[in-house]
């Protein structure tokens, strides 16, 4: 039986995980947050029993998205030396 | 005051999402016409030539299913009734790893990002994880049709092993070439066996070998055989990818 | 065998309490991922331990998980602490060099 409330709380961290990294003054902690994000959005598909869906979250959008914009920034602060 | 407008509308818009997910959405209630539909469809038995038979008559591991014996009736979803969708998703994929690419080579050639001191804990351990973290993902993807996870997610855990490759030292560059015709071949595979699909049986990407019995790891005809060709094909990508933002030589 | 499993879950999941409590507790980040590492390391051996005990057809499986626990744990925490210290982030005074 799914909880209607525990999807609720972790909806209601998804929005706040998202306000802060949109609100976030380095571009580095906006990046962390993103990610948080989306391991909180993994947490919110097994609830709602789709482990496939999770898996797939957990792995590109809490792992190798964040590489993704970590490595990027990485490039572009090399760039602006 | 913009700050104040957006928090307004931040919240506004949670209350309308909290209200909704409350009273109209409801989830996992099963006393609606749709719940009961759905878990109908869901529980149902092939077996017998009622179709609302009592559901435990399916025994995991002995009886046979409609879902060409996938257990995991995602998988049977994705590889079987819409594999022509999964055909596009691939497609999609290839396209965004060839924009990657394009996107460096045109930025000229880039300098390999030398770490200044590799992590000595790190290069020692990743000899022994390599193997496991890649076993892993070969063993997620083979055994798709029988637990969650498949091609996508077991492509993406190698992808990480290759990355994990290059934070460990210095030395390691990714055979560029390889990959490349790693994932051509896997690619031309998933056409040929829908090619073979519409030969034996008259439709794109039909099942044409035997399904087996339920939760056996020769199971599910053509699925696992699909799913593992996407998997060697997203890796190689997901690793391509990985290789171009880490730059050459 | 099942109350043997249990109780090794219910082990497993005070050290896991106690890691999260450490975590919030502690002063920088040094001793955060002290806390946080062993603890959890131990709490997840003991959890995947319980589970294999209880449902015995699973007990390869999580002896294989508290395997791979044990190698990536460790090493994981080394590095962050490394990446921390490169990057430069300061101790607390509390802490104490070596």
């Amino acid at each position: 039986m799914i909880n209607p409330g525990l999807s609720s709380l972790f909806i209601f961290l998804v929005f706040v995980a998202s306000l802060l990294a949109v609100e976030a003054k380095k571009a580095f902690r906006a990046v962390l947050f993103m990610s948080l994000a989306g391991l909180l959005t993994a947490v919110i598909f097994v609830l709602w029993k789709a482990p496939d869906v999770a898996m797939t979250e957990a792995a590109i959008g809490a792992g190798f998205t964040t590489f993704l914009f970590l490595m990027a920034l990485n490039r572009i602060r090399g760039k602006e030396k | 005051m913009k700050k104040v407008i957006a928090l307004l509308l931040f919240l506004g818009l949670l209350f309308f999402l909290g209200t909704g997910l409350e009273q109209g959405l409801k989830l996992g209630d099963r006393n609606t016409l749709a719940g009961k539909a759905g878990e109908a469809y869901l529980k149902r038995t092939v077996n017998s030539a009622d179709p609302s038979a009592s559901p435990s008559q399916v025994e995991y591991g002995s009886e046979t299913d409609i879902e060409e014996n996938a257990a995991n009736t995602l998988t049977a979803v994705v590889v079987g009734y819409r594999s022509f969708d999964t055909l596009g998703e691939v497609t999609v994929l290839f396209l965004a790893a060839t924009g990657v690419m394009a996107l460096f080579f045109a930025s000229g050639k880039k300098k390999r990002l030398a770490l200044a001191k590799p992590n000595f804990i790190l290069s020692v351990s990743s000899g022994f994880l390599l193997p496991l973290i890649i076993l892993f993902g070969a063993y997620v993807f083979t055994h798709g049709h029988l637990t969650p996870g498949g091609g996508f997610q077991g492509g993406t855990i190698i992808a990480a092993a290759v990355l994990l490759l290059y934070m460990a030292g210095n030395a390691y560059k990714a055979p560029a070439t390889g990959l490349k015709v790693l994932e051509g071949f896997s690619g031309a595979g998933y056409l040929l066996i829908g090619l073979a699909g519409l030969l034996l049986t008259g439709f794109f990407l039909n099942n044409f070998l035997p399904s087996g019995k339920m939760g056996a790891l020769f199971s599910a005809g053509v699925i696992p055989v699909v799913y593992i060709l996407i998997g060697l094909k997203v890796s190689a990508e997901l690793s391509g990818i990985v290789s171009d933002y880490m730059g050459e030589d | 065998m099942h109350t043997a499993g249990q109780i090794f879950i219910l082990i497993g999941t005070f050290f896991m309490f106690l890691g999260g409590l450490g975590v919030f507790r502690m002063p920088d980040v040094y001793n955060r991922l002290q806390a946080g590492t062993k603890a959890t390391t131990l709490g997840f051996m003991s959890i995947a331990l319980g589970v294999g005990l209880s449902q015995p057809q699973w007990l390869l499986k999580a002896l294989v998980l508290i395997a791979f626990i044990a190698f990536t744990n460790p090493v994981s925490s080394s590095v962050l602490a490394r990446a921390a210290m490169k990057r430069g982030i300061p101790a607390r005074k509390v802490t104490r060099h070596d």
